[in-house]
């Protein structure tokens, strides 16, 4: 059969533009409502060392990072740049600590924001290509052309994911220590490369469809990108995804750290 | 409906660190480092993620989600009593800011949590609450007349009335460990190096009071730092020289901000002074070690704290007759000896674990000597030393080691050491 849809938004099937604009309207508003409301309690902390605490305005955060960043400081005074490439990209405090930890944590991050980014490309060619103005690639043959750099990036993140799971189920340190907080970050997004692994498979008939007849790819689609829209954008601020935004700050403020 | 107030407040807290509470990735790195966690048999309580965590959800529930919406969720006074001890039960050494893989500047967190909690009534534990009254009434926490500031000043030791240089004593080697400000003092002037010290006018640098979480009370910390460094510009004095690894922390990094200015003068310790002396050749060395293995214990405070690792190794390298080596863990790896943090005031038990496990370090290298640059440390390590039973260790300053080699004679000196 031939493809129908792409990255979710054709007209095709049971999964249409509107469905997904909805719900990435409902998810980015979740997202925005959270980041406030983590906005308003960081605000709620001075805005320098023995300083009386604000009252929670959402522009103290930024104010007290902008000054933090602007402050020589005390041991080091790292380059902004170097921090930005060695610590918060090449991530390499973890790796001076643990290169199992490193290797499990970059596949995650570089997997996870690589597909990401991959996504939104797709979804930008195809709203450029149902807007008709006849700029940019024909989607099929622009998926087809993206299958291959999917493919690898779908499966360093797996790699990444299941070293996550392996630690915790079989370092004992690393098991006991799990609490709910670690296992939701790990299980949203286990769900969320499993679906869509599946939604795939079954889209293009391989090993990970299951054997599952293609008419269920549509709404194994739907599923996938609505956990995604839910794991990777609105659940952000409530939960240790928090994480993929305070830590380059916490990096970024304290220079690269100790 | 009349919702409660918000179980804990966010003073001394910065946005900043606000937000680096939610930035913890819960690796447990800083478990694994963690001295005091280790000391008290591994309490997870006492685990530096676990601290920020309670932290987070103490603020969850004080200003969350749901506390946006439905009010703020109590913390049981129980639970913050608890926090409190183990927020304190920390010797503040930084080794969870080295390996914290989110970059979280955890001394300064910790600090924070504890003035925090001073303020709401909870902390500070032990013997700490007496630094306020000590520092403020005294001038020092050994309830010292300011007159026996220089008690020590043998007759043969010049100090001049103003100079370029000053020695900044601290309270410790001036009315304790006597021997190290008398072998700074007479190595200065073995070097013809000419220098002032503040005298009766000298106050506490106040560590004691920042590290416990106790430097806005009656505001002594900031009123002290005020009078020294008036004191020291007073002395005309363009660099402010330290042989406490303590106090030059607290001058260096904790004046300024205490005071909201730059210092008008650069602050040194002792032995970053020594290593620049040893580079222009000013250094003799008259009296060789005989043939004695050192080796050395990075004091938090010199080191993971500031940044301060070589010159020290190079004093002691450069001393003939002694054969350095290095312990498993050090520089800004190396483990806490215990003292910091207010612990060996509130905690002396735990001070003690610390210490003993620093011990085991050194002597598992066989060392005659176990060095240091801070007086805190060299007590602490003291103590461990006898605790584990190791008599023969001898546990000495980087400054009194320099003395007895460029041939100085301290036998005159009187060490109140304890």
């Amino acid at each position: 059969m031939a493809m129908e849809y792409y990255s979710g938004i054709s007209d095709a099937m049971r999964i249409t533009f509107v469905q997904v604009m909805i719900l990435a309207t409902i998810a980015i508003v979740i997202f925005l409502y959270g980041m406030y409301i983590n906005l308003k309690k960081w605000g709620l902390g001075a805005e320098g060392y023995g300083q009386k605490p604000s009252k929670g305005s959402i522009f103290t955060f930024p104010k007290t990072l902008a000054y933090q960043l602007s402050e020589d400081g005390h041991g080091h005074k790292q380059n902004i740049i170097v921090t930005l490439v060695l610590d918060i990209l090449l991530q390499r405090r973890i790796m001076r600590r643990s290169p199992l930890r490193w290797f499990m944590h970059i596949t995650i991050f570089v997997g996870w924001m690589t597909l990401f980014l991959l996504s939104l490309l797709m979804f930008l060619v195809e709203l450029l290509h149902m807007a008709h103005l006849g700029i940019g690639p024909e989607p099929a043959v622009f998926r087809e052309f993206l299958g291959p750099i999917n493919d690898l990036f779908s499966y360093i993140l797996l790699t990444g994911i299941i070293i996550a799971i392996a630690r915790r189920l079989f370092i004992p340190r690393m098991r006991e220590a799990t609490i709910a907080y670690d296992s939701i970050l790990l299980g949203g997004l286990t769900l969320i490369t499993v679906t869509g692994f599946i939604a795939d498979g079954i889209r293009n008939g391989t090993f990970w469809g299951f054997g599952i007849e293609y008419p269920y790819a549509p709404p194994a689609a739907l599923f996938h990108v609505i956990i995604s829209l839910l794991f990777c954008i609105a659940y952000i601020p409530y939960s240790k995804y928090i994480h993929m935004i305070a830590t380059p700050l916490t990096i970024l403020a304290n220079k690269g750290g100790e | 409906m009349v919702r409660d107030n918000p179980s804990i407040t966010t003073e001394n807290l910065t946005a900043v660190q606000l937000m680096e509470i939610d930035s913890c990735t819960r690796c447990g790195e800083c478990v694994q480092w963690c001295p005091t966690y280790d000391a008290r048999n591994q309490d997870p309580g006492l685990a530096p993620r676990d601290k920020i965590l309670r932290w987070q959800e103490y603020m969850k529930k004080s200003y969350g989600l749901r506390a946006r919406l439905f009010g703020p969720k109590q913390v049981p006074e129980e639970e913050i009593e608890q926090f409190k001890e183990d927020v304190f039960d920390c010797t503040t050494c930084g080794m969870c800011g080295t390996v914290c893989e989110s970059g979280i500047n955890t001394v300064e967190l910790w600090e924070a949590m504890r003035a925090n909690l001073v303020k709401r009534g909870n902390g500070p534990v032990g013997k700490q609450p007496m630094f306020v009254k000590l520092i403020g009434e005294y001038g020092n926490p050994y309830m010292a007349d300011p007159k026996e500031r220089l008690s020590w000043v043998p007759d043969d030791v010049k100090i001049e009335d103003k100079a370029d240089i000053l020695y900044f004593g601290g309270c410790t080697a001036e009315l304790r460990q006597k021997k190290l400000a008398f072998a700074t003092a007479r190595v200065l002037n073995h070097l013809e190096i000419p220098f002032t010290m503040l005298g009766e006018d000298e106050q506490c640098c106040c560590s004691a009071l920042v590290r416990t979480g106790q430097y806005e009370m009656e505001d002594i910390a900031r009123r002290m730092a005020r009078k020294n460094v008036d004191g020291i510009k007073a002395k005309g004095a363009t660099k402010v020289l330290f042989a406490c690894a303590g106090c030059y922390r607290t001058a260096k990094i904790d004046w300024p901000r205490l005071l909201g200015e730059e210092l008008p003068f650069e602050v040194i310790h002792i032995t970053e002074y020594l290593d620049k002396l040893i580079d222009e050749g000013k250094i003799n060395w008259k009296q060789p070690f005989d043939n004695k293995t050192i080796t050395y214990h990075d004091p938090c405070h010199l080191g993971r704290h500031v940044g301060v690792f070589e010159p020290p190794r190079k004093v002691l390298r450069s001393i003939p007759g002694l054969n350095f080596i290095e312990m498993d863990r050090i520089k800004e790896n190396q483990r806490c000896c215990g003292a910091g943090g207010g612990v060996k005031a509130g905690i002396p038990d735990l001070a003690l674990g610390v210490a003993e496990t620093r011990v085991e370090d050194a002597l598992a290298k066989s060392p005659d000597i176990l060095s240091s640059a801070c007086p805190f440390c060299k007590r602490n390590l003291c103590d461990g030393r006898d605790s584990v039973k190791a008599e023969s260790l001898e546990v000495e300053d980087v400054i009194v080691l320099t003395a007895e080699a460029l041939g100085i004679d301290l036998s005159d000196c009187e060490d109140q050491a304890r």
